[in-house]
């Protein structure tokens, strides 16, 4: 396995590649348990449609995210990432959102500043009733990073 | 500036009265015209010490190491130097009652060239934040601006400062200097090992190093207090004080002008949070 | 090396129409340490749940995922047939591929496919990263904590303590009873006040497994739940309960004489009291603010005519601390202050009352002997204006919302107006009525024909004195027309506010409060009772405006939750929650600080092999964590781990695709 991954390992983004014709983005959905992946449940049971391109991780809360999760996601497999958790307040953990805000703000700039474009790293706040709005975000991401294009090498028999 | 009169007296009664187990100062080098740290154990040593605008380094780097550990320390600290040590004493590193702090109200340091070093052309507290003793007259808290390299980058184009970064880092040889001479990275285990680590499908290659890097500083993320002691010690001079100063700029922006280590029992800008922090960044 | 079994549902036509199952599965084998794939109609099913014990055996799997609904729906089940099979029920991983792809990529079928195998994939990865984890068990004190003597406390007392749970009820006051002691009828069916209650505050006081610590106030609480510490302080008394028979011999006798806060002030009592005469504990305890003899040291006369000897005028201030497992707090309310109010002349007019104040005169028991008097000069009022909504719905003056149970006490003091003064007129200043409850409205009813009082729409706009008596303005919005009534008296519906210690006490507690003070439950619907921190339950007034009824509901859902709680000699826990590696602490107690639950605790541990110096490090209290991980993400030497949600098992599923 780790093989496997050591290749997809290439330098830091290459955004003058160009996209072979039928390349997907892969996007890293990290989506608290209480709100977010609750919410996306409800785009599910309520069928409504999105892009096929948010692969999604369930953590307990949006606090749990290390920005090395965000960082790794972007360096191995993704082209982007979006993280998602409950609203300011509605926190199921009472403030863990609050103390993530921060680093999340911290990250996407920092992840600008050497050079990923500030789409490849969103955050939303969607909560278990947002079922919508879920899939509103995942649609805008995708297209986001459709536009960005890939982020590293791909092998000829993986495009 | 020059102190090393005054710290040889305040080292030698320290001594002579057995205050203290150990000194931390700097004294010459010897080969060259730069300063190194010393550790004096002993009264007759202390003619070593010196301090000049040449003594760069961030001392209480020593004071995370077993040479002081549970030992009554006497050191000297530059204002930038005492707010790291200010950190280390909130987060439960150091004992304050076994030291015995000489602090400086700094005029600025050299850097190699021997102009005055960045870090202290934008310096915000010259003066030691906590002492014992100060040495020189303080000129107060100065006001926060933005380093000058990053304006510069931010007036770049997005490819331009990836293709820079790119070509900067690949000089990495992965020697792990910064994070040994950095006072707040006393950590056992370290983000860096961690990533460059197969365990977590890493690798020791230059994207794993660089990103490596990047979680690193965002560790020392409102933490960091500008001494640029990782800088100094990187043998491929790379500039890791644009990930530090860049982190650095968006919690003072946006974070009720959180600055490191200026109050003793503040704790870094990501252990507490404001129901107003910026929340426009997010859908 | 991992042996991982993977069960794709085609749960019906639900994955199975838009996603190529056998597709799927074949992905699925290609994937190194997966050593069986299978895919069944509904895995959920009896037979699937077979499928999985039986390959469990058979393959000797060491993880199983199955891909399937969202791991919210059945993960639990998948557990369970895990641990059937005598597997640890955490080596399970559920891939979403019902919610996550087959119903939100219905016309994609490649790309859901696809999507699916990822899912799986991913799943897998993390899947071999999975520790077995077992159930945490908890040590419960069988003790409950009542604080707050009022009808919710006392109601959660005696239920609590009906299941033989032994319960501590705290008072501040020197008599349990509270607001409710002080009603003369309660609405809608007008039963005495008294007569219902003081049968319960008896029963309080002899409850084999009730301890009443009446004059007494909690100043700490440790812990967590089923193992909290209370430290609560016994004010002293001066009076020995142990052999005071509550004769009244004492206060019959003592000289000093102070407004009494059980008549709202209107009458006085003495310097050494008991607040009413059915008070629970009935026994008298001086007032260390106004006695003679404690400020002066002169006067005494209690203990001489004290015949058991009971006066003590050296007793001190007392610290108990009783071991508790669950908290149930029932501070009630106090009322609001009008004082913003100005325009009615609150504090010029004597003859504005509060409702309250109303309530304690047409008390049969009351200072007026029953009978509604006019404070300035001791008439009987004929006209009296009662004003609605004083404070309440009012955002400009007062609170925005609505007191709940003033339309209704005010109906009631209608009623009780025209009962005690025959001849009397009553007028109503409402905005709306409401009376939403049982026989509620039919009560507004019965009162507005039987007192015919009139019920004028508007908010009173001044108050003003003309002679003895007091002239009230105010537009009756129905007929759009500024009206005025002469009034001998004025009784003003002041809102229900939080008790003025709710936050302190909310902070001691550890649990959240609204801007009002009013403590903050759980959930507004789902979970009314519980506070956001465990084993700390809210009855009655404390939460928000209430009614007997409503609280006496309330308290009686807490008695239920503290005896569910209480229910096992051990509570169980789920495993998900944070550890710390010694190894890799370093003790900068950053952790401490970001806990939402004050979960994290220091301890002292050697330094190394041999050694004999210490250093600290991080201790998670394992009965208090929930498991978010606040902790873990900014732990930077990574010495903090969450299991079930490990670093190594995310990034397991981040490389994973």
């Amino acid at each position: 396995m780790e093989t496997e991954v050591i290749e997809k390992i290439v330098s830091i983004e290459k955004p003058h590649l160009e996209a072979p014709p039928d390349w997907q983005p892969v996007i890293m959905g990290i989506l608290c348990n209480w709100c977010s992946y609750a919410g996306s449940d409800l785009t599910g049971t309520s069928r409504i449609q999105y892009p096929p391109n948010i692969r999604i991780i369930r953590i307990p809360c949006s606090s749990r995210v290390d920005p090395w999760f965000i960082i790794k996601s972007l360096q191995t497999t993704a082209d982007g990432v979006l993280v998602s958790g409950c609203h300011p307040g509605d926190c199921h953990y009472i403030s863990g959102n609050y103390y993530a805000r921060r680093r999340f703000l911290v990250t996407k700039k920092l992840l600008n500043f050497v050079g990923y474009h500030e789409d490849r790293v969103q955050f939303s706040w969607v909560s278990a009733a947002e079922g919508q709005k879920f899939a509103n975000v995942v649609a805008k991401v995708t297209e986001d990073i459709k536009k960005l294009g890939p982020l590293r090498l791909y092998k000829k028999e993986n495009s | 500036m020059d102190y090393t009169k005054q710290i040889k007296e305040i080292a030698g009664k320290l001594f002579s009265e057995e205050k203290i187990d150990v000194f931390i100062g700097y004294r010459n080098s010897g080969f060259d015209e730069n300063q190194v740290p010393v550790l004096i154990h002993h009264y007759q040593d202390v003619d070593q010490l010196v301090f000049t605008e040449k003594s760069v380094f961030n001392l209480t780097n020593y004071l995370k190491y077993e040479h002081t550990r549970n030992k009554r320390v006497g050191l000297v600290v530059k204002g930038c130097d005492s707010r790291a040590l200010n950190l280390m004493l909130t987060e439960n590193q150091v004992k304050r009652e076994n030291l015995y702090i000489v602090g400086i109200a700094c005029e600025g340091v050299v850097d190699e060239a021997g102009q005055k070093a960045q870090n202290c052309l934008e310096c915000v507290m010259p003066d030691s934040v906590v002492f014992d003793e100060m040495l020189g007259t303080p000129s107060g808290k100065r006001e926060y601006q933005v380093n000058a390299d990053i304006r510069e980058l931010d007036g770049k184009e997005l490819t331009e400062r990836l293709t820079y970064f790119e070509e900067v880092f690949e000089n990495c040889i992965r020697c792990n200097a910064c994070r040994h001479s950095c006072p707040l990275c006393y950590c056992d285990k370290c983000c860096i090992d961690q990533e460059t680590s197969t365990l977590y499908h890493g690798a020791n290659t230059t994207s794993s190093a660089f990103h490596a890097l990047m979680t690193w500083s965002l560790h020392l993320a409102g933490r960091c207090v500008d001494c640029r002691n990782c800088e100094k010690a990187c043998p491929s001079h790379l500039p890791l004080h644009l990930l530090h100063k860049q982190n650095e700029k968006v919690v003072y922006e946006n974070f009720q002008e959180h600055q490191a280590g200026m109050i003793e029992g503040d704790r870094g800008a990501f252990y507490k949070y404001s129901m107003s922090d910026p929340d426009d960044f997010i859908m | 090396m991992a042996r991982v079994g993977v069960f794709v549902c085609f749960c019906g036509a639900n994955i199975g129409d838009f996603v190529d199952v056998p597709a799927v599965v074949e992905e699925a084998k290609k994937i190194k340490e997966v050593k069986y794939a299978i895919d069944y109609k509904y895995v959920c099913s009896d037979p699937g749940q077979q499928m999985i014990r039986d390959a469990i055996v058979q393959q000797r799997l060491t993880s199983v995922v199955v891909a399937a609904c969202s791991p919210r729906m059945h993960e639990k089940t998948f557990r369970k047939a895990l641990s059937d099979a005598g597997m640890n029920p955490y080596l399970l991983e559920v891939a979403n591929i019902r919610e996550h792809s087959s119903w939100v990529h219905q016309k994609n079928k490649k790309a859901a496919t696809g999507k699916s195998s990822d899912l799986i994939r991913m799943a897998v990865a993390k899947s071999i990263a999975n520790e077995q984890l077992h159930e945490i068990s908890v040590p419960v004190t069988k003790r409950a904590l009542v604080i707050g003597g009022g009808i919710a406390g006392i109601q959660a007392a005696l239920d609590i303590a009906d299941a033989r749970i032994p319960v501590v009820l705290v008072e501040k006051s020197p008599s349990i009873g509270g607001k409710m002691a002080q009603l003369d009828e309660t609405f809608p069916t007008l039963d005495c006040s008294q007569c219902i209650l003081t049968p319960k505050m008896v029963d309080v006081a002899s409850h084999p497994f009730i301890e009443l610590l009446p004059y007494s106030e909690v100043i700490e609480l440790d812990g967590y739940v089923g193992n909290y510490k209370a430290k609560i302080k016994r004010k002293a008394s001066y009076v020995n309960f142990d052999t005071c028979t509550g004769c009244g011999a004492c206060w019959l006798k003592c000289p000093v004489k102070v407004p009494n806060e059980f008549n709202m002030g209107i009458d006085k009592r003495k310097a050494i009291y008991s607040p009413f005469p059915q008070a629970v504990p009935n026994k008298p305890v001086i007032d260390a603010e106004h006695c003679t003899m404690l400020i002066k040291g002169k006067c005494g006369i209690c203990a001489k005519v004290c015949e058991k000897g009971s006066i003590d005028y050296t007793m001190q201030d007392e610290i108990v601390e009783r071991e508790i497992g669950a908290v149930v707090v029932a501070t009630g309310y106090d009322l609001w202050d009008p004082k913003p109010y100005e325009e009615y002349g609150v504090g010029r007019f004597k003859d504005i009352i509060n409702s309250l104040e109303f309530e304690r005169m047409v008390s049969a028991n009351g200072p007026t002997g029953g009978v509604p008097v006019r404070p300035s000069d001791g008439k009987v009022p004929k006209n009296v204006v009662f004003i609605q909504c004083v404070g309440s719905r009012d955002e400009a003056k007062g609170i925005e919302y609505c007191s709940k149970i003033c339309c209704m006490y005010t109906a009631k003091h209608t009623l009780l107006l025209h009962h005690k003064v025959q001849d009397s007129h009553a007028y109503v200043f409402y905005m709306d009525i409401r009376a939403a409850g049982k026989g509620y409205e039919e009560f507004v009813k019965r009162a507005q024909v039987e007192t015919g009082a009139t019920y004028l729409r508007g908010r009173a706009s001044k108050i003003y004195k003309k002679g003895d008596k007091l002239m009230v303005q105010g537009e009756d919005a129905q007929i759009g027309q500024v009206v005025e009534v002469e009034a001998d008296l004025v009784v003003l519906a002041t809102a229900i506010y939080p008790y003025k210690d709710n936050p302190d006490l909310a902070r001691l507690l550890g649990i959240s409060y609204d801007k009002y003070g009013f403590l903050s439950e759980a959930h507004p619907k789902l979970r009314p009772v519980e506070t956001a921190k465990a084993g700390i339950f809210l009855a009655g007034c404390t939460q928000a405006p209430k009614d007997i009824p409503d609280s006496v509901a309330q308290a009686s859902a807490t008695a239920a939750k503290v005896c569910g709680l209480f229910a096992g000699d051990t509570m169980k826990k789920d495993p998900m929650i944070a550890h710390v590696n010694n190894e890799f602490c370093t003790g900068c107690q950053n952790c401490v600080n970001v806990c939402p639950y004050q979960a994290i605790v220091t301890e002292e541990i050697p330094l190394g092999y041999g050694f004999k110096e210490l250093r600290t490090v991080a201790k998670i209290n394992e009965g208090v964590c929930q498991g978010c991980g606040s902790c873990v993400a900014i732990c930077r030497s990574m010495a903090i781990d969450l299991a079930g949600f490990t670093d190594m098992q995310i990034i397991n599923e981040i490389v994973a695709i």
